[in-house]
């Protein structure tokens, strides 16, 4: 869908290059989120894909069409953009704000009045209630919603976003991603996210690319890097808990000891969970109900079970045994 | 000296409304001029291709504004000679600096984040300047005129000395005569058109207003 080759960036007042030769693939429908420390070159990657900022090397293509064939202003409204400011036009109402790419693509108005609402809807707000005020009478929150519902407005196929969810508190933020990977679910984008905030990235990510003063460091699915992290660079980004994040990220079945067509009688505590729920829920309830073993089921059917033996010996193992 | 009442009505009432007219034409046609030129000037000093040469030409809008409005009309006497004209292009110049500096200093204040939002979502530049950073910036740019607008009612009393009549004709016949009920007659009125000027300004401004800077008071607060 989006791939980079060989891009490169110098900012006039800087000697070193802010984006470095960078060759990596978004494929289509995928979250693909670029992480790093500030002044990784995350966010100019991310405007190079809208031509608000020009390469001075290599190549953007989209579904294999160089970008830079493309008039600025047509590829802008082919490609949603959130930004963690939000800036929504403060003399235009949310309805307004919303109807923005459609009027600048000369939609009939009865089609955009219509998308505007099912947007506002969309975002869990009431159109009635939300549609004609102004965006300094919103909430953070609600201010970021109607920023990804005007990127979403005239359906574009690709997304950016930069750090769209790092200005509101942490609660309004986890709320934000649940909102956000389920919206993915229904619009199945191809989103290029940037952030931060490695557990935001590794949470939302299909696709990880790590960063560092510009050059790519590692790619790959949140998994693969949290298992195999290229350096130290990439395990000191991923922190302490390293562990406990490939549990949540481990589905309980990979762990457990099948019963296979066992016969005879399961013996069991009570204790459940499902057979794609992360090893993390599993261990939780260990904790709770003081227990070394849970029954794990697909949907009623119990299938096997997990032994807390079994979960340090994972964690053990893909931590280099040091735990 | 005495205070002689029916030289004062006979100024109020007969002989400075004559001067009205004029005077107000002394006003509104620099005004029009002013903001014909400084505007558009000012828009352009905020474009990125001249953005550089901003604080430059801010500077001498700037010092231009601390000569006193006497002292730009007397500047340009041994250019233009006297009359009608010389005083139209002084006043001006003069009310040039308000506008220019209010235009420069709203579209600056629009914010980065709004701008950046705008181009991202394919808007052109110039749609970005007619329908994002100019709307945005009616208020400051009112105000500037509105100021422009107030000097120039009094600054353009001066014209009279170089010929170019209006209100400070009465004034000054006052000051060289040492009569004033002349003085005091114009001098009312010079004060009243400023006053309807200001309002009328303001009522253009209401209009022009975007809606959400209007009743800020009345506006709901952030929620939470």
């Amino acid at each position: 869908m989006i791939h980079f080759d060989q891009v490169s960036k110098t900012f006039a007042a800087s000697q070193r290059p802010a984006v470095d030769r960078i060759t990596l693939h978004v494929k289509q429908g995928n979250i693909c989120v670029f992480v790093g420390p500030s002044g990784c070159g995350k966010t100019t990657i991310l405007r190079m894909i809208n031509r608000l900022v020009t390469p001075d090397g290599g190549t953007i293509t989209i579904d294999g069409r160089s970008i830079m064939q493309m008039d600025p202003p047509a590829l802008r409204r082919t490609i949603g953009y959130v930004i963690q400011q939000v800036g929504l036009l403060p003399h235009r109402t949310i309805a307004q704000n919303i109807a923005l790419v459609p009027e600048l693509l000369k939609w009939p108005r009865d089609k955009t009045e219509k998308r505007v609402l099912e947007l506002i809807e969309m975002m869990g707000l009431d159109p009635s209630e939300v549609g004609h005020k102004y965006p300094h009478q919103l909430s953070g929150g609600q201010a970021q919603r109607v920023g990804v519902a005007r990127a979403l407005a005239a359906d574009p196929p690709i997304m950016l976003m930069d750090e769209p969810f790092a200005a509101v508190d942490p609660i309004v933020r986890l709320r934000l991603q649940d909102e956000f990977l389920r919206l993915q679910q229904t619009v199945q984008k191809t989103i290029c996210f940037v952030t931060h905030d490695i557990n935001e990235a590794i949470k939302l990510g299909d696709y990880l690319v790590v960063l560092k003063e510009g050059r790519l460091v590692q790619t790959g699915t949140p998994i693969e890097i949290l298992t195999q992290p290229e350096d130290d660079f990439v395990l000191s980004l991923l922190g302490d808990d390293r562990g406990v994040k490939i549990l949540d990220l481990t589905r309980a079945e990979t762990l457990m000891e099948p019963f296979e067509n066992r016969l005879g009688p399961i013996k069991s505590n009570g204790h459940r969970v499902q057979s794609i729920d992360p090893v993390k829920i599993a261990l939780e309830m260990m904790m709770q109900k003081n227990t070394d073993e849970i029954l794990v089921c697909k949907g009623t059917r119990p299938v096997g079970i997990l032994r807390w033996p079994a979960i340090k010996t994972h964690v053990n193992r893909i931590s280099g045994g040091t735990v | 000296m005495n205070f002689d009442m029916d030289l004062f009505s006979q100024a109020l009432l007969q002989r400075a409304p004559g001067h009205i007219a004029e005077h107000l034409q002394l006003v509104i046609i620099p005004l029009v001029l002013a903001i014909l030129i400084a505007m558009p000037a000012g828009i352009l000093l905020t474009r990125p291709a001249y953005r550089h040469h901003g604080r430059r030409v801010m500077s001498v809008f700037n010092a231009g504004q601390t000569i006193p409005p006497l002292a730009v009309i007397a500047l340009f006497f041994p250019l233009l000679g006297l009359g009608y004209g010389p005083a139209i292009l002084a006043l001006t110049i003069y009310a040039l600096l308000p506008i220019a500096r209010n235009t420069v200093a709203a579209i600056s204040a629009v914010p980065a984040e709004v701008k950046d939002a705008a181009r991202g979502m394919g808007m052109t530049p110039k749609e970005i300047l007619f329908r994002v950073e100019l709307p945005l910036s009616v208020p400051t740019i009112m105000s500037g005129v509105k100021t422009a607008a107030i000097l120039t009612v009094s600054t353009a009393v001066l014209a009279a000395l170089v010929g170019g009549k209006g209100m400070g004709a009465i004034i000054f016949a006052g000051i060289n005569f040492f009569r004033f009920e002349l003085v005091l007659a114009g001098t009312i009125y010079i004060g009243l058109m400023a006053i309807v000027l200001e309002r009328a300004l303001s009522l253009l401004e209401g209009l022009l207003t975007p809606a959400h800077l209007k009743n800020r008071h009345g506006a709901h607060r952030r929620a939470a």
